[in-house]
């Protein structure tokens, strides 16, 4: 009988428990589904809560199972926003019907149109490059031009990246879809990978790990990587990241890969207005500087200055395509990489 | 509840409440396998032409040689602890389970970190042997060693029961009769521990099917990765229900080898129990064997620790807040409700269970064993398209409370997420209440039956002292199983709760391992002191029964 009791107790703390959860959807209230995890923008939303005393939920997320979500609850959802690191995905989600347009004077003076949705279903907030990351004593930085010249010969087996799951790789193979058009996008693909010093596996820091050990000489790796090993907590991590050098390429050409976090109001948001204030507020001066910098990654809001490592890169010229393009290109960019064996 | 025990004798507090269980783990199951009647789509036609065979190919070779090692190390491991006497056996009897309290994904991710350039071994073996490479454990042998170190407990904690159980008259009458030592392991011992060598290592084996966090990370092509690719990749949640429809086949066939591996006899020990004498160990053997289990405790355990306590103490000061605090609580709450429902089910459904006298109630059994075989992420799917749905059917009832609801109640709460954890670790509790009544057989049930006790009187006072140990086995790795729980916890949680598994999953996702130390060592701390808590409760009990006697 004991067992009979305590079971119906631990049922009652359940219901109960089941009750008190969740989120009211006052109007003072914003709830976000977010792919990003950092603490610095945690501070950020707390800094928004306390400046307009509205409660920010945050539920943080894959941004797959995020997106999925959103579609099952249908008109039910308590999400205002989805905030996603990839713009491919935040195109995904507005042909899926989970977005819905916005407009706002505020955000479009902030955001360059180049990346944010014309539309207005999506803003951009901070923008990452995927970059050449070299071993300065084996490579010399005259050898290096373009992702399409690490195909050629002199780079075989010396690169390295990341698998063809990970949506940074393949984002930059949309990017080369459209620049290129699909077949010359293929061919650039199957070069690639008979090139690689190894077969892709671990995450960015990883890749830069392996060319400092010599495994390399070239990674393809985001940005903030490098600034997040300075930083490490580990100080042999900091060795890596202050050996590596970056490179950016396709300079003399289109421009190198740059993909954003982004952002969107979601089709069925309660409060739409503060969704928009939310929006303005992380693409405002006093955001960005946090909210880009912290994750040394580049403000979208052109009058806050990045960080001084990113800016000690210099300037560089970025792809000269629209952002939604990588969401059209998703699909295809998939298969294309499977076809040339990117593992 | 007497009146339910005088309706009929058919319909009792077990079957009841069993079949009641049996209907809400398959209704969301349904959908999985409603999607494998959709017409196939482009991706699946992608899938099966450049994909499938290799899946097929990887899983196959990573579960078999999964199966294999941990089976090895946990009988070795288990046989040398109940069979030798030594220094130091009865600290590693207990602390050879330690590895289970550790989640592959985080002795994946700090494995890589440890062997990767900048790791510990690696400055090691360069320091040492002057190695150029660091040794790459991102690959098949990697993932084989990486889930063998972490899940053999599993084989370990059965056999070791079974064999502490074992009596020493069959072995001293093989011994009688002549047999040498090679022999009686073979046809006397072995036999004897089959069931609890086969449900530890089916456990093993689904583990290992199931994990995401690993093979992702390693990017070892093997079906749960392939899942979550088709739908996260390819955007295409049916070609992912097909493959997890193709998955639950072969686990079919693994769950049908168990079935008869483990034989139509059931082996029930007849003869009084006396437990064997210890043998002392002599010569290179007494240094050799404890040598090689803290090795394997070393690897499984200790060295992972030791390098999350190094990078605990870097970062220990940015990670511990208020909110960590609450972490731990909503992580240790949750996972104790849903343990306790588990339990009390298993018992239920394995009571139900005892003869198997009719097909239907295998099938239904079964079926409730299958959520262990789906991936978190599926299995999350089902759930909140089976919660979506009741709440649509219940929103009259919600709006006749409150005319203003919301009409996802059910789905934004705990309940969800504690309902999945039900369905998807059911099968590990059952399975070791199901042992402990193997091992008892059904003497002292129907000896009470026929006394006219009721049900559930003989469940309470004569089932559950003679399964206790059964229980206790089911508790803890039940337990354990929640607490490190992750695609689940991730995608079923309710707004702003957020739990130890999630945290960590977090940092590493970012790649900021030294960061996800602080949780990653919560977690461990809790199961180990757990593991400690209930191994050395368990003893107790043991050394009562004896004195009964």
């Amino acid at each position: 009988m004991r067992t009979m009791i305590l079971a119906l107790f631990f049922m009652t703390l359940l219901t109960l428990s089941a009750c008190t959860l969740g989120v009211d959807n006052d109007q003072d209230s914003l709830t976000i589904y977010s792919e990003r995890h950092y603490d610095s923008d945690q501070v950020l939303f707390d800094l928004f809560e306390d400046t307009y005393g509205i409660k920010v939920n945050v539920i943080s997320g894959n941004a797959d199972p995020l997106i999925n979500r959103l579609e099952n609850e249908g008109e039910d959802t308590q999400a205002d926003v989805l905030l996603i690191a990839d713009a491919g995905r935040l195109g995904r989600a507005k042909t899926m019907g989970l977005l819905q347009a916005v407009e706002s004077d505020v955000l479009n003076t902030q955001i360059p149109a180049a990346y944010r949705d014309l539309e207005g279903y999506w803003y951009g907030l901070t923008k990452r490059a995927r970059v050449l990351v070299y071993h300065p004593e084996r490579v010399d930085e005259r050898e290096l031009s373009s992702y399409e010249a690490l195909g050629e010969e002199p780079w075989a087996s010396r690169v390295v990246t990341r698998t063809s799951t990970n949506i940074y790789n393949r984002s930059l193979m949309a990017s080369m879809i459209e620049i290129m058009g699909y077949d010359a996008a293929k061919d650039f693909a199957f070069s690639l990978v008979q090139n690689f010093a190894r077969t892709p596996t671990g995450n960015d820091r990883d890749q830069a790990k392996y060319v400092v050990e010599g495994g390399a000489d070239v990674a393809i790796m985001n940005t903030y990587y490098i600034g997040r090993m300075m930083n490490s907590a580990d100080p042999f991590e900091r060795e890596v990241a202050e050996t590596v050098k970056v490179f950016f390429p396709n300079q003399k050409t289109t421009g190198t890969h740059v993909n954003v976090s982004a952002a969107g109001v979601t089709k069925h948001a309660h409060n739409v207005s503060n969704a928009i204030l939310f929006l303005e507020f992380l693409s405002s001066e006093v955001a960005q500087e946090s909210f880009a910098n912290a994750n040394y990654e580049y403000p979208v809001n052109e009058a806050v200055a990045p960080h001084e490592l990113l800016q000690s890169w210099g300037d560089f010229k970025a792809q000269d395509i629209h952002l939604t393009v990588l969401g059209k290109h998703a699909y295809d960019a998939a298969i294309l990489m499977d076809e040339v064996g990117w593992e | 509840m007497r009146f339910l025990a005088v309706i009929k004798p058919r319909l009792h507090i077990f079957s009841i409440i069993s079949i009641i269980a049996s209907l809400l783990i398959i209704l969301p199951l349904l959908q999985i396998v409603f999607g494998l009647f959709t017409p196939a789509s482009d991706a699946w036609i992608h899938i099966r032409t450049h994909l499938l065979r290799g899946y097929l190919f990887n899983t196959m070779i990573l579960i078999i040689a999964v199966a294999i090692l941990s089976t090895s190390i946990g009988l070795f491991t288990a046989f040398v602890v109940t069979r030798f006497e030594f220094k130091g056996r009865q600290l590693l009897s207990w602390t050879l389970i330690l590895p289970l309290a550790i989640p592959s994904y985080i002795a994946a991710y700090i494995y890589v970190d440890m062997m990767s350039y900048t790791g510990t071994f690696s400055r090691f073996f360069r320091a040492i042997f002057n190695a150029e490479h660091g040794i790459n454990i991102m690959n098949m042998p990697g993932a084989i060693l990486l889930f063998s170190l972490t899940l053999y407990p599993y084989v370990y904690m059965f056999s070791k029961s079974a064999l502490e159980k074992q009596s020493a008259s069959y072995e001293e009458n093989a011994r009688l009769l002549g047999a040498y030592k090679f022999r009686i392991f073979w046809r006397v011992i072995l036999p004897l521990l089959r069931p609890a060598l086969v449900a530890g290592t089916l456990l093993v084996v689904l583990e290992t099917l199931n994990d995401y966090g690993v093979v992702e990370y390693l990017n070892i092509r093997v079906f749960s990765f392939a899942i979550f690719d088709a739908w996260f990749r390819l955007g295409d949640t049916a070609a992912a229900i097909r493959l997890s429809g193709v998955l639950m086949l072969v686990v079919f066939v693994i769950i049908f080898i168990e079935r008869v591996l483990r034989g139509k006899k059931r082996y029930y020990m007849h003869v009084k129990n006396r437990p064997i004498k210890r043998v002392s160990l002599r010569g290179f053997r007494r240094v050799v064997y404890p040598g090689v289990l803290l090795l394997i405790l070393s690897f499984g355990f200790l060295f992972p620790v030791l390098q999350l306590l190094y990078y605990a103490r870097l970062t220990f000061f940015d990670v511990m807040n208020m909110a960590f605090v609450y972490l731990v609580i909503n992580s240790v709450s949750i996972a104790l409700m849903a343990t306790l429902i588990i339990v009390f089910l298993a018992v239920m459904l394995a009571n139900f269970g005892r003869k198997h006298d009719h097909i239907l109630k295998r099938g239904l059994l079964k079926i409730t064993n299958l959520g262990y075989a789906i991936p978190g992420a599926v299995i999350a799917i089902a759930v909140m398209l089976f919660f979506i749905d009741i709440d649509h059917r219940l929103y009259p009832i919600y709006r006749f409370f409150n005319p203003e609801t919301r009409r996802l109640i059910l789905t934004s709460s705990l309940l969800m997420l504690l309902f999945a954890y039900v369905l998807r670790f059911m099968a590990i509790g059952f399975n070791a209440i199901e042992a402990a009544y193997d091992k008892i057989g059904m003497k002292f049930t129907e000896a009470s039956y026929s006394l006219k006790q009721t049900k559930l009187k003989t469940l309470l006072k004569v089932d559950v002292p003679l399964i206790q140990g059964g229980l206790v086995t089911a508790f803890i790795i039940v337990f354990i199983d929640v607490i490190k729980e992750l695609p689940l916890t991730l995608i079923l949680r309710p707004t702003n709760y957020d739990t130890l598994a999630s945290s960590v999953y977090r940092y590493a996702r970012e790649e900021m391992i030294q960061e996800s130390a602080v949780p990653s060592l919560v977690i461990i701390v809790i199961a180990s002191i757990l593991i400690y808590w209930l191994t050395h409760r368990k003893k107790k009990v043991v050394s009562k029964d004896v004195r009964t006697n």
